[in-house]
């Protein structure tokens, strides 16, 4: 399918093993030139694309760190005694409408509006202020001279513009930019309020499926989306795996669906776990905006917005773990959040697994693909080599057994490039880059 | 009964996460819990032996699952304390012995066997330490109401973090039971 090169690593700053490194989202911007992370610890780090140059034959517009700051901080609650945790939940780039970029960040509570630029010129010769921005002694002015722009290493200052806070009594799980690029919305377990990107001090509900009494609660919203380009669409998935396409001309509170996607459960895979199974972590619409994606425990599937009955394509990531459902409950494994992805021209879908794989599935030709990111399989401008699963029958060299798999090594978090083939992988503490040799040898 | 066992294995593992749940930074994750309490519901349905619980078991020849399964399947808005019963059960993947037809009518409550119900003890050779398992799992309903008590008027009082539930007959239960009405 692929062959996929390592252009990019880089691992947490220190030697011990912080939770604080530990990567929780990933998100490319609308060209592609930037890649930002969030991290446990309320960082964000992003990444830009260094220009192609033909000087440097082998540098096919490698990833490096642009700018780096400090998100969210820890929080407490004192009404209810609860600690707010600054773990950045999503990221996502806002179109880019001028010379500076903007991106959204959110933590459980309070989404964040930031603005990066650059800096690359400073005006030097003041008549009031010396070089180091002292009053002068008025006394020693003996002319006037006009101030005049000199060059300076490139900064990248990266400033918060709006602070989106008190909007969620619930959990944050997803943000979603509308393609109006003025408003955006952002969901909880419960609820998913609209917002307008200027202004932070109020915010229409638009989702409420919080009973009236919470004792008859059996279902949560787990993700949302916006279409990418019907501004009044928006799909949001729940814990019972179905997925809900509400229009917001239809009314003011989108309670009721315009289209309810639901595929009916297979009995014979009934068991005390169907239920956690077949959440859905995640819900992304294709770029055509005719499909979407969806990832549970055990598959990822694709929905044709106009057949409400099943998918049209369902995809066996891990099917192996069916029969260990119970132990992956006992270690909390179960409750793991997978994302999913689209490549650009929404033909492929890949999605993150344990022991640090990733799975790819092209949905032309029906093949699949296991990869690994880890640093011992990725050398640098050695191809990535397709790993195996074997569970049980012949066993080939290089095969991992389904008992050694290592389930603390989970990826569950990528981005694919807009575009290009280039991919992003988050593995726990370290991101990878992977850029398609195709798509390099032709620049 | 194997499945019975891992039905108290399942609701023993669910009752510590609930209970663990209560220290974790940043607060009660609603999704997890609302999962972990539906796994323990269906884990009592079985461990039981309630009706509701043969809906759980995977399809046999024969007549047809009587209509309740279906209406409960498909996740019905609950009308009182049967709450979206979807009581599923086990049918033991892990376990690579098929199981014959008659056990499964035994297990099951087919005609002319009546179900298991609640006041019995189990039986003596399992030896499972079902003591406070079994009086925990008496006192839940099904899914979240059982967690939180028959307090109406604590449903306001359920966000995250708040204790919304004092029946005196918990707080008379082993500990564990005072931490799972923090809902």
């Amino acid at each position: 399918m692929f062959m996929w090169l390592l252009t990019f690593l880089m691992v947490a700053f220190s030697h011990f093993f912080l939770l604080a490194d530990i990567i929780s989202t990933v998100e490319f911007n609308h060209t592609g030139e930037l890649l930002a992370t969030g991290d446990k610890g309320g960082r964000v780090v992003i990444f830009q694309r260094e220009p192609e140059s033909k000087n440097e034959p082998y540098n096919q517009g490698e990833y490096n760190v642009y700018s780096t700051f400090q998100s969210h901080e820890p929080e407490f609650d004192y009404l209810k005694s609860l600690e707010i945790e600054e773990k950045i939940n999503k990221i996502k780039w806002l179109p880019q409408q001028n010379a500076a970029h903007s991106l959204l960040s959110t933590n459980d509570k309070t989404i964040k509006l930031w603005k990066v630029t650059e800096r690359d010129k400073r005006p030097e010769g003041y008549n009031l202020k010396d070089e180091e921005g002292k009053l002068k002694d008025l006394s020693t002015v003996t002319s006037l001279q006009v101030p005049v722009l000199k060059p300076m290493d490139l900064m990248v200052e990266v400033t918060p513009r709006r602070i989106f806070a008190n909007g969620h009594t619930y959990h944050v799980n997803s943000i979603s930019v509308n393609s109006d690029c003025e408003t955006y919305m952002s969901a909880d377990d419960l609820r998913i309020n609209l917002w307008h990107l200027a202004i932070t001090d109020r915010s229409f509900n638009i989702v409420d499926i919080k009973p009236a009494n919470m004792e008859d609660l059996t279902e949560v919203i787990t993700a949302s989306e916006f279409h990418p380009h019907h501004c009044n669409l928006f799909v949001y998935s729940s814990s019972k795996g179905s997925l809900r396409l509400c229009d917001m001309r239809a009314s003011a509170l989108c309670d009721k669906h315009s289209k309810l996607f639901e595929e009916p459960e297979d009995p014979s895979n009934r068991s005390f776990f169907s239920e956690i199974i077949s959440s859905v972590s995640d819900v992304k619409f294709s770029h055509s905006g005719r499909y979407m994606l969806t990832r549970d425990y055990l598959t990822v599937k694709v929905w044709d917005l106009n057949m409400e009955t099943k998918p049209i394509e369902t995809y066996q990531v891990h099917d192996y773990l069916r029969s260990k459902l119970c132990s992956l409950y006992e270690n909390d494994c179960i409750f793991d959040k997978f994302e999913c992805a689209w490549n650009g021209s929404d033909s492929v879908i890949m999605t993150g697994a344990y022991n640090n794989f990733f799975r790819m599935f092209d949905r032309n030709t029906k093949r699949d693909v296991t990869l690994e990111a880890s640093r011992e399989s990725s050398k640098p401008r050695a191809i990535l080599k397709p790993r195996r699963v074997c569970v049980g029958g012949k066993r080939r060299k290089d095969d991992i057994s389904v008992d050694s798999l290592d389930f603390t090594k989970k990826i569950l978090h990528t981005a694919w490039h807009p575009t290009e083939n280039i991919i992003a992988i988050a593995a726990t503490n370290n991101l990878y880059i992977f850029q398609d040799k195709v798509n390099s040898e032709m620049h | 009964m194997e499945f019975r066992l891992e039905a108290h294995r399942i609701v023993s593992i669910s009752l510590g996460k609930i209970y663990s749940a209560r220290g974790q930074r940043g607060g009660l994750k609603l999704h997890k819990n609302l999962l972990v309490s539906l796994v323990l519901r269906s884990a009592r349905r079985v461990y039981l032996g309630e009706p509701g619980g043969e809906c759980a078991l995977p399809p046999r020849p024969g007549p047809p699952p009587p209509p309740d399964c279906e209406r409960l399947r498909r996740g019905c808005r609950p009308l009182g304390s049967e709450a979206a019963a979807r009581g599923r059960a086990e049918f033991p993947a892990e376990s690579p012995r098929k199981r014959s037809a008659a056990e499964r009518g035994q297990v099951a409550g087919s005609p002319g066997k009546k179900p298991r119900r609640e006041a019995e003890p189990p039986p003596p050779q399992e030896d499972m330490e079902t003591g406070n398992v079994a009086s925990l799992i008496s006192i839940f309903g099904s899914g979240f109401s059982g967690l939180l008590g028959k307090e109406r008027g604590a449903a306001e009082a359920t966000e995250p973090g708040q204790v919304c539930c004092e029946q005196p007959a918990l707080r008379s239960l082993n500990p564990w039971s005072t931490a799972i009405v923090a809902f």
